[in-house]
């Protein structure tokens, strides 16, 4: 999302202590509101995949740069919204070795040894339950009320 | 016993072979390991007693008439011998010899039992005798003993330092490689490096450790007395690194062995500064390092393994033959290298390389445990490969809730617009560096009293959803205390928000009040109550 990744401004200070999940509501909730504002409701995929993009873009702002995966989410969201692409998706194609599958998993996993590889991914599961815990919460009470 | 009965025969012949050996020189040295490897030979573990009788025997044979400079060379060949006889056994049996030998030559040699195997293993190597059943003894290379002359003036150094050691070293004295002593027997000089020694041992207190580590650089390698402290102490690796590297300077040989020397000692880990000092020495004592710092496995009797193989390692980051830190030999079966493994640390590699390997294997396995915690479900599993596969599923699992979750958002929520500015505190802006956004008082008041009636459940249902409970409440204590303290004329709206919710949350919000939110956020309230609708 543009505006999400304009509008933030420091990330999270504090990396290792890992994201803030009232951060992470923050950016995405404004992020999504943003979507809904903006992007018209006939296409509802392309809203879809801008709210997907804005769920990793509030994860990645969340974590801060600290982390290696997050820097890779900003990254290919730049260019993303540079080049007017579609929202990458993450095919985990069936490799055959469990660490290139991980690595194709976890953004920026190409270029990292193992063990960092591996701190990543740790990394990367917190923020990513958090997210969708955020958006579950959203979800279900949003439509226990909403029309 | 029959080991007994061999010992005493053997001893007995080498001991009359000593002196006129000791004092042949050159010749007599090729003679004495040959000596020395029929004792080795066939006692490949010496009971202490049979040790301690060997030992004397042994040591009172030489004592009648070596000449004050074959005393060293004699003392040192004895003690090589004992050396190498008790390497088999462990620690005790040296203690014993410091008793025996004390009392032939007064020369306390502190050599750890380690030291024999290495000297065992030259003697057993040289001669093609049969190959020790001491664990620590790897193949040992003898055949390059005679090669070096470094090894010679390692012995001698050796040899200097038990004529000068105090008591301490008489008993330890016997287990500094044999071959050590033999070959400075051999050197033509061995005054010189007692002389040499000499300066060096003085330096240090303790003694028996250089001896030590110089006994077992001259034995473990091919010669090049590499002084790795075998496990003495950090003094003792100091100095022997000294020697090491003076005899490696001027060997130049066995240039393997003397690197694994001394990694081993400066993998004793204390000694920083000993590692240092002794790199001082040639670009080749490092790669001797490597190769002794296997076969002075022993060294680390201390066990300080991971500290001290960390120490090394962070200090020595220019010298990969430090590396080593802790390395311990329990492997009977060592890695084709030409020196013999003194009894290390218990559980480390020797090898630069393995050191490196072991530490990123356990920050991968450290890993990989903080890795089961997070993923649910993990406990059970075990294996590296099942826990990838597991991991794995997980983040795929994951990445696809997010996307069927946006999805579903795709319909939702339309009326979070002008909530969502609204959102955060302003204290929450500032105090994390986001842009401050524009404050509605009037969306506040009207928000508030649209969201009255269902506001409850709304927020009940925030709450018990999977939002962060933190965020929701923190939300609403500020817009709580912003009504609070708000004077306009919806104040009634605002104080109908407190009131429902006061009740369900008012004690939460008070133990939530840590985060430091301010007391001046009405809009969180509202865009939280907005986004239930």
């Amino acid at each position: 999302m543009d505006s999400e990744n304009s509008a933030c401004g420091n990330p999270n200070p504090n990396p290792t202590l890992g994201p803030s999940k009232l951060m992470l509501a923050f950016r995405f909730l404004r992020a999504l509101s943003l979507v809904h504002r903006t992007t018209p409701a006939s296409s509802r995929t392309c809203r879809g995949r801008r709210i997907e993009r804005a769920a990793y873009a509030s994860m990645a702002y969340s974590a801060g740069t600290g982390r290696g995966w997050s820097r890779a989410v900003l990254r290919r969201l730049h260019h993303r919204a540079r080049r007017r692409a579609v929202a990458p998706r993450r095919l985990s194609t069936t490799a055959g070795n469990r660490a290139e599958a991980l690595r194709q998993l976890v953004p920026g996993g190409a270029g990292m040894d193992y063990c960092t590889l591996l701190e990543e991914t740790a990394d990367y599961i917190k923020c990513l339950s958090m997210q969708v815990e955020l958006m579950q919460g959203i979800v279900d009470s949003s439509s226990s009320y909403g029309p | 016993m029959e080991k007994e009965g061999f010992w005493g025969l053997q001893w007995q012949s080498t001991g009359a072979k000593l002196p006129p050996e000791l004092n042949s020189g050159p010749a007599a040295s090729d003679q004495l390991p040959q000596c020395f490897l029929h004792l080795n030979w066939k006692q490949p573990m010496a009971h202490d007693a049979d040790f301690e009788s060997a030992l004397s025997s042994l040591v009172s044979s030489p004592c009648s008439n070596p000449p004050a400079s074959a005393d060293g060379s004699g003392i040192g060949e004895l003690i090589g011998r004992l050396g190498g006889i008790c390497n088999s056994n462990d620690i005790s049996p040296s203690y014993r010899y410091r008793s025996a030998d004390a009392s032939c030559y007064g020369t306390p040699l502190n050599s750890p039992p380690k030291l024999n195997l290495s000297v065992m293993d030259h003697r057993q190597q040289g001669r093609g005798g049969p190959p020790m059943p001491v664990n620590r003894v790897p193949g040992p290379h003898l055949g390059p003993l005679s090669a070096e002359p470094g090894f010679e003036d390692g012995a001698a150094r050796l040899s200097c330092f038990a004529g000068r050691s105090s008591g301490s070293f008489a008993g330890q004295f016997g287990f500094l490689e044999p071959g050590n002593l033999s070959e400075a027997s051999r050197s033509e000089s061995p005054k010189a490096g007692f002389g040499s020694c000499v300066g060096v041992g003085q330096n240090r207190s303790e003694r028996p450790a250089h001896l030590e580590t110089e006994m077992r650089s001259t034995i473990g390698v091919s010669s090049t007395a590499e002084k790795s402290e075998l496990g003495n102490g950090p003094e003792e690796s100091s100095l022997s690194h000294r020697m090491t590297a003076e005899a490696s300077s001027l060997k130049g040989i066995a240039d393997n062995n003397s690197g694994k020397w001394k990694t081993a000692a400066k993998r004793k880990g204390r000694e920083a500064p000993l590692s240092s000092s002794a790199t001082n020495p040639p670009a080749n004592m490092t790669e001797e390092e490597n190769s002794d710092a296997k076969r002075c496995k022993s060294a680390d009797r201390n066990g300080g393994a991971k500290n001290a193989a960390v120490k090394p390692k962070t200090e020595q980051n220019g010298d990969p033959g430090h590396r080593e830190g802790k390395d311990n030999d329990h492997k009977p079966p060592e890695p084709p290298k030409d020196y013999i493994h003194v009894r290390a640390r218990r559980g480390q590699a020797t090898d630069a390389h393995s050191l490196a390997e072991r530490v990123r294997r356990e920050k991968i396995s450290k890993r990989m445990k903080f890795l089961q915690d997070l993923v649910p479900g993990c406990n059970k599993v075990t294996g590296k490969a099942v826990m990838l596969d597991e991991i794995i599923n997980y983040v795929q699992s994951l990445q696809r809730q997010v996307e069927f979750l946006s999805m579903k958002l795709t319909t939702l929520n339309p009326q979070m617009d002008v909530s969502m500015e609204n959102f955060l505190p302003k204290d929450m802006y500032q105090s994390r560096g986001l842009m401050p956004q524009p404050v509605y008082p009037a969306e506040i008041g009207t928000v508030l009293s649209y969201a009255h009636q269902p506001q409850t459940i709304a927020l009940q249902s925030v709450m018990t959803s999977g939002l962060e409970a933190q965020f929701s409440l923190n939300s609403l204590q500020s817009s709580l205390r912003q009504s609070q303290s708000m004077q306009h004329a919806t104040t009634d709206a605002y104080t109908d928000a407190p009131s429902q919710l006061g009740g369900l949350w008012e004690d939460d919000l008070h133990s939530v009040a840590q985060t430091g939110f301010g007391q001046n956020h009405g809009q969180t309230h509202t865009g939280h109550m907005k986004i239930e609708l």
